[in-house]
């Protein structure tokens, strides 16, 4: 934090949100507001003067409420920068009759209680989100007793309890009577690996954290009792086993089994944790301890306005959603914004440190290149057939269309961000719209050249590049038999498929129509197959309406590694054509031509 | 059909394979104070190993008094005591019941209520101006022998 602070390149702003962004990758134009922090930074040079006549008090949250500030503090002792700031909410010096004793302290007169947040703006190249996450809060777990029994923590509270700066100056003693603990008690996954909180997912870090504290108590008090209370001990990283390892030869007890209840003696607040060790047959047990510390996982921090101004996506779990989970793991899905840290994923100090260094090296590729280098297959705008209506601005994953309704300017599209899904294509009304190498008439011409002869004994698949035209492939690479009645027709994403190109399959004497994509937190194109599905839904309303029998068109997700799902499907929609008529699909044309004709 | 396919068949019992053997079921049963062996954790993990036969005839599946404490606590969202619920009704059909919920039956088809009621019950609910219940409900044994519930005298 410090070199950071130091350095002649970094401009830090702390206390600082970013409030609009424009642009695209090379030439984002950020605004942001720096909250007034009631201290001149530059001038402050943390003398404590200030606080030590501050007559209010509250709980310290980087102690989590094991020690005291005051209103006029510094958050935590490496801050960057190292200045002071006043809490408003906190704070008597509103009304300077009131209180004022840090204005007449500090000798540098850099109080100023009517300093008004800033806005700063800027232009920059690359964005990087590096906005962390939360710890779970174990208050919900009732049968742990968090917040009800002092002498029950969390790991983040006993971080602070260990720490040489913390509350006790490194001292470890329990809450409730300020004595050593001779006894402690870890329960691993409290809010993690559970599917009833919804976070299914492993933290990563809190059993290596767990570790960590246990030999720090040990070096502390080498006579305290230790026992860890687990599912499973993921020591996974270089090192870690030794480290496991060595706890246990310290004498560190692990125990299989999570405790059910937690009951506090009130007399002694001792606690008793009612447990099964799963790896011997002796049932369920009790152990009394004087202590006990909740290794609390991670949970996603949710800023959505941030996450709508850079148009970032969640995966299932809340946390960011990677351009590609293997072969992009730092890239957002926009150009130009990369992740580092726990914003992505929980992991480790090692971890976001190698993840840091790759963003950092990610986005040194594009802002020393001075230009990027991007797919040919972006869509383009006939300004002349436009009507102003902002739909396809509205549909794009990626924010890369502008269009003014009121002002009826035609929609334009930055280049630079799109990204080729062709979801603004499908849905303009007014064929405006042209998706390059995927255009109206390249597709129209693949299905009339499919349909052309024996159309009854086909089906038009539209599949969608990165995910059900690949599951296609890995089902032949398998040697998987499927019917040889489907053909497809490849699009970027499902969301291309517009509704003209259906009806002209059906109109064209098409059996049955598939249209197929990625799986919904798949999609390669943030949420476009969203829309597809908006617009199938929509386009089976209408086949109702006009008397096609919906179940003719087909909606499916197939992943790339769905060989065999892509088999059964094609099996499953081969037996649907079987029953559909010669005399149907005639009616289904008459009802299309005379649409047509209706429309003229 | 598998016990583990039976479980999973019947509504409660979808979720049965999330287990991952944490064992909070075991630390949140009250059974334990009576019976130290008393494990819901096991029970699962025997219906997942289909060892059938050792399921239904232990005696633990009836232990179970559905105080929901386990299905509480469960981080999976395994619904424990509908399983052993799911696990009592297969072992019925399959003609096991354990003798305490046979005796149970057989006093409601006699009595046509569980506790028994004496003279002594009904003095004392006269003494206090309430009305004399009454000590059997043959009405309970016609409903038996129509259902085709048989009990032992």
């Amino acid at each position: 934090m410090m070199d950071v602070g130091r350095h002649p390149k970094i401009k830090l702003l702390s206390y600082s949100e970013i409030e609009e962004l424009s642009g695209f990758a090379g030439n984002f134009h950020v605004r942001v507001r720096k909250k007034a922090r009631y201290v001149k930074e530059e001038e402050c040079t943390a003398c404590n003067e200030c606080a030590e006549v501050c007559p209010v008090t509250v709980p310290d949250e980087y102690n989590y409420g094991l020690s005291t500030r005051k209103a006029i503090y510094i958050p935590f002792p490496q801050a960057v920068p190292s200045a002071y700031i006043i809490n408003m909410e906190d704070c008597l010096g509103n009304n300077p009759i009131a209180c004022g004793k840090c204005l007449e302290a500090c000798d540098k007169k850099c109080i100023d209680y009517d300093m008004k947040d800033e806005i700063i703006e800027f232009d920059v190249g690359v964005i990087i989100v590096a906005t962390g996450m939360d710890v779970y809060d174990p208050t919900p777990l009732d049968e742990f007793g968090y917040t009800r029994y002092e002498n029950v923590l969390t790991s983040m509270e006993m971080e602070r309890l260990l720490g040489p700066g913390g509350p006790t100056d490194g001292h470890l003693i329990r809450p409730s009577d300020r004595k050593e603990p001779k006894s402690i008690g870890f329960i691993q996954c409290v809010g993690s690996r559970s599917e009833k909180l919804g976070n299914p997912y492993c933290s990563n870090y809190c059993c290596m954290n767990t570790v960590k504290e246990a030999l720090l108590i040990k070096e502390h008090a080498p006579d305290t009792e230790i026992k860890v209370f687990y599912m499973d001990i993921r020591a996974f990283g270089k090192g870690f086993e030794d480290l496991f390892i060595r706890s246990k030869e310290k004498g560190v007890k692990y125990i299989r089994g999570i405790p059910g209840e937690i009951e506090e003696d009130p007399r002694t607040k001792s606690l008793r944790l009612y447990v099964e060790d799963t790896t011997n047959g002796g049932g369920v047990k009790h152990h009394d301890l004087d202590m006990v510390v909740l290794a609390v996982g991670a949970v996603p921090r949710i800023d959505p306005k941030l996450h709508s101004l850079l148009v970032l996506s969640k995966t299932s779990d809340g946390f960011l959603l990677e351009a590609h989970p293997k072969l992009k793991p730092v890239d957002a899905p926009s150009t130009g914004i990369f992740f580092a840290g726990c914003a992505e994923y929980p992991k480790d100090v090692k971890d976001t440190v190698t993840q840091a260094s790759a963003a950092a090296a990610r986005a040194e590729t594009i802002l020393s290149a001075g230009k990027i280098t991007i797919e040919a297959i972006t869509s383009k705008v006939n300004p002349d057939l436009c009507k102003f209506c902002g739909i396809c601005a509205r549909v794009c994953p990626y924010n890369a269309i502008t269009v003014d309704p009121k002002k009826k300017t035609p929609a334009v599209v930055i280049e630079a961000m799109c990204k080729g899904c062709g979801t603004c294509g499908a849905e303009c009304r007014f064929d405006a719209i042209k998706m390059q190498h995927f255009t109206d008439e390249q597709i129209m011409a693949q299905i009339e050249a499919a349909l052309e002869e024996r159309p009854m004994e086909k089906i038009i698949v539209f599949a969608c590049n990165w995910c059900s035209f690949a599951g296609g492939d890995t089902c032949g690479l398998s040697r998987l038999q499927y019917p040889t009645s489907p053909l497809l027709i490849r699009t970027m994403c499902s969301g291309r498929v517009d509704e003209k190109f259906v009806l002209k399959a059906f109109e064209l004497g098409a059996p049955i129509v598939v249209v197929s994509g990625c799986h919904f937190v798949d999609c390669h194109y943030i949420d476009a197959n969203r829309w597809t599905q908006k617009r199938v839904e929509r386009l089976w309303d209408k086949l109702e309406g006009m008397g096609i029998r919906p179940e003719r068109l087909q909606l499916e997700w197939i992943s790339a590694a769905e060989g065999t799902r892509f088999a059964e499907v094609m099996r499953a929609i081969e037996e649907l054509r079987k029953k559909v008529t010669k005399e149907e699909v005639e009616e289904t044309k008459r009802i299309l031509s005379e649409a047509k004709k209706g429309r003229r | 059909m598998s016990l583990l396919k039976e479980v999973l068949s019947r509504p409660g019992g979808e979720e049965i394979r999330r287990c991952f053997a944490c064992s909070t079921c075991s630390g949140s049963c009250p059974v334990r104070e009576i019976d130290g062996r008393f494990n819901p954790r096991r029970i699962i993990r025997m219906v997942l190993l289909d060892l059938k036969e050792e399921v239904l005839k232990s005696d633990f599946i009836w232990y179970c008094t559905t105080c929901n404490s386990c299905q509480e606590r469960c981080p999976q969202g395994v619904r424990i005591y509908n399983i052993m619920n799911i696990l009592k009704n297969i072992a019925v059909k399959e003609g096991i019941i354990h003798p305490t919920f046979k005796a149970q039956v057989d006093l409601v088809g006699r009595m046509g209520r569980l506790y028994e009621v004496e003279d002594f019950d009904n003095k004392k609910r006269t003494k206090v101006d309430l009305p004399e219940v009454k000590k059997v409900f043959p009405e309970v044994r016609r409903l038996f022998d129509l259902t085709g519930v048989r009990i032992d005298e």
